[in-house]
C-alpha cells in the first residue's frame, strides 16, 4: 500500500503538492480515523450504556460543586469543543491552565497539561476535588449521588447496586460514570482524514478536492517541520511531555511546574492505578504509573495537546497564551532556544518559515 | 518501520546463536554479547515494550551480578521517561519490563552489565519510523 503512495503529484489549478515517501508514510501514520473503539479496564463501567448516561447528568449537574455553580460542562462546553474560549480556566476561582478539549480521550497514558492523573475517571474527580473548579469534597458528592432519588436510581442501574456507605468509593464511581460518558466524545472525521485515505489508495480525483494550501501546510508538518516527531499517529499526539519556550510562570514570582508537579501528584494521589480504585486486577493498566521517572527536566514541560479539532479550542498552549493558530504557528517559526533549560532535551529548532508557509501550516490545522 | 542499526562490533556472524535464542538480536563490548528480543517485536512507538536479555561472557569474563537497562535519544539528548524494572531469571537471563520509546526516530539501548567492582555498558540502536 504504501509504494503506491511514493511521489504522488497533487494536481490543483495553480499548484502541485508532491509527497515523497517519507513524507507519505508520515501521512498515513496520521490514521486512520474514526479509531478502533476502546474501554477502559481500570473502570469496570466503561463502555456501559447506563453509566454512561448517569456520566452525561453527572457532567451537567452544578450541584456536584460546593456552591451548586458549577458543572463540568461549565468550562467543558460542547459548543466550543468541550474548551470555554478562554486563555485560563475560570470556575470557582480563575486557574493557571487553560482548558483543554474532551474529545478523544479513551486509553491515554496520562491526562491533564501535567498528567498528574493516569487514568479518565481519576482526571474526572480532580476537578471536583479541587478548591478552584468545583471545590467539593468527596463527602459532598457521595451525599449528593445518594440524596437525590433519580440520581440513586441511576447509578443504581450503572453499578448493579446502592451507593456504598463509603463517601470516597461513591465518589470514585460517580467520576467513573463520568469518565464512561467522556469516552464516547469522539471528533468525528474531517477533510484531512479524507485526504489521508485518498492518498493512501491513490486516489487523485479525491486528493484533489483537499485545499491546496493545506496540502502545502501538510507538507510541511511531516516535512521540514518535524510536527509529527510529538504530534504523532491518529491523535497526533505522542501523549508525552515537552518543553516548548512557553513561560511557566503562573503568574509573577510562582512558577507552574509543569510535568514535574504532575509526576509528584500522580505518585502522591489515591486514585492513582496503583491504589485500591483500579478495577483491573491484572494491573496491566498500572505500567506507566510504575514505571514513571521524576526527573529536573520535567520542570517547565507541559502534555502535547492533540490536534484534532484544534481550530475550534483558542486560545492555545497551557497557560493559553497564543490566541490564534497562527500565533501558535509563529511561536515555532521564531523559537528562541534560549528559553530552554540549559540541561534540557533538544527537539526543537526555529521553523524560519516565510508568511506564505504561516499561512499554509495555519490552513492545514484548520482542516483537522 | 523499525529497523536494528549498528549494534556495537560484536555483530560478527560467528556470535549467531552462541548467545541467546535463534532470532535474537546480539551486541557485544569487550567482555560481554548481549542477546535479547523485544516484547512486542517489533517495537511500537508509544507503548510500552519488555525485553528478554541473555549476557554471555567472553573470554572468560565473570558472570555479571546485575544488569540494567535504559535507552536514550542522543540527537534530541533526552532518555526515556520511564525507568524499566530488570529481573534476574536465572543463567544469565534477565527480563526488563517498563521501556517505552514516546518518539520516532533513532534511540540507544545501553545495558550495564555490572560486576563485582565493574560495569561494562554494551549498547545497541533502533530507529523508530
Amino acid at each position: 500500500m504504501l509504494l503506491g503512495m511514493v511521489c504522488v503529484p497533487v494536481m490543483a489549478q495553480t499548484t502541485t503538492v508532491t509527497f515523497d515517501e517519507t513524507q507519505a508514510r508520515r501521512i498515513a501514520s496520521l490514521g486512520p480515523w474514526p479509531p478502533p473503539r476502546a474501554t477502559d479496564p481500570s473502570n469496570r463501567v466503561s463502555g456501559n450504556a447506563h453509566a454512561v448516561q448517569l456520566g452525561e447528568r453527572l457532567f451537567n449537574d452544578k450541584a456536584l460543586s460546593k456552591n451548586g455553580t458549577i458543572a463540568c460542562s461549565t468550562c467543558h462546553q460542547p459548543d466550543r469543543g468541550f474548551t470555554d474560549g478562554l486563555a485560563r480556566a475560570q470556575a470557582i476561582a480563575r486557574g493557571d491552565r487553560n482548558t483543554p478539549s474532551l474529545f478523544n480521550l479513551v486509553g491515554l497514558r496520562w491526562y491533564g497539561w501535567d498528567g498528574a492523573q493516569d487514568s479518565l475517571w481519576s482526571q474526572s474527580l480532580r476537578p471536583m476535588l479541587d478548591a478552584r473548579e468545583m471545590g467539593a469534597s468527596v463527602a459532598h458528592v457521595a451525599s449528593h449521588v445518594r440524596k437525590e432519588p433519580s440520581l440513586r436510581a441511576a447509578y443504581r442501574r450503572a453499578f448493579a447496586r446502592e451507593p456504598s456507605p463509603g463517601d470516597e468509593a461513591v465518589a470514585v464511581d460517580a467520576a467513573k460514570a463520568i469518565a464512561a460518558y467522556v469516552e464516547t466524545l469522539e471528533s468525528p472525521r474531517t477533510a484531512f482524514d479524507d485526504f489521508r485515505d485518498a492518498l493512501a489508495r491513490g486516489d487523485e480525483t479525491a486528493m484533489a478536492t483537499y485545499p491546496v494550501l493545506a496540502q502545502r501546510g501538510l507538507a510541511i508538518f511531516v516535512g521540514t517541520g518535524k510536527c509529527t516527531t510529538c504530534h504523532a499517529g491518529p491523535r497526533m499526539s505522542n501523549g508525552e511531555f515537552h518543553d516548548v519556550g512557553i513561560p511557566f510562570f503562573a503568574e509573577p514570582g510562582r512558577v507552574d511546574p509543569g510535568r514535574h508537579g504532575g509526576i509528584r501528584k500522580l505518585q502522591a494521589s489515591p486514585y492513582n492505578l496503583l491504589g485500591t480504585y483500579n478495577d483491573d486486577a491484572t494491573r496491566h493498566t498500572a505500567v506507566s504509573t510504575r514505571h514513571v521517572v521524576l526527573d529536573h527536566r520535567n520542570y517547565g514541560e507541559f502534555k502535547v495537546p492533540s490536534l484534532r479539532g484544534v481550530a475550534r479550542t483558542a486560545p492555545y498552549m497551557h497557560d493559553g497564551s497564543l490566541p490564534t493558530l497562527r500565533d501558535v504557528v509563529r511561536h515555532y517559526s521564531n523559537f528562541d532556544l534560549e528559553r530552554q533549560h540549559a540541561d534540557g532535551e533538544r527537539i526543537l529548532e526555529p521553523l524560519g518559515l516565510d508568511k506564505y508557509d504561516v499561512e499554509a501550516l495555519v490552513a492545514f490545522l484548520a482542516t483537522l | 518501520m523499525i529497523r536494528a542499526v549498528a549494534a556495537s562490533a560484536g555483530l560478527a556472524c560467528g556470535l549467531a546463536h552462541a548467545c541467546g535464542d535463534p532470532g535474537d538480536k546480539l551486541a557485544s563490548g569487550a567482555h560481554y554479547t548481549i542477546a535479547y528480543r523485544t516484547a512486542p517485536s517489533p517495537i511500537v512507538t508509544g507503548e510500552h515494550f519488555a525485553i528478554d536479555i541473555t549476557v554471555c561472557p567472553l573470554g572468560g569474563a565473570p558472570l555479571p551480578r546485575a544488569v540494567r537497562v535504559d535507552a536514550s535519544m542522543p540527537a534530541h539528548r533526552h532518555g526515556m521517561n520511564y525507568r524499566p524494572t530488570v529481573i534476574a531469571k536465572g543463567r544469565g537471563r534477565y527480563r526488563a519490563d517498563g521501556l517505552l520509546f514516546h518518539m520516532n526516530g533513532r534511540w540507544e539501548i545501553a545495558f550495564d552489565v555490572v560486576t563485582a567492582g565493574a560495569s561494562e555498558r554494551v549498547t545497541s540502536a533502533w530507529v523508530l519510523e
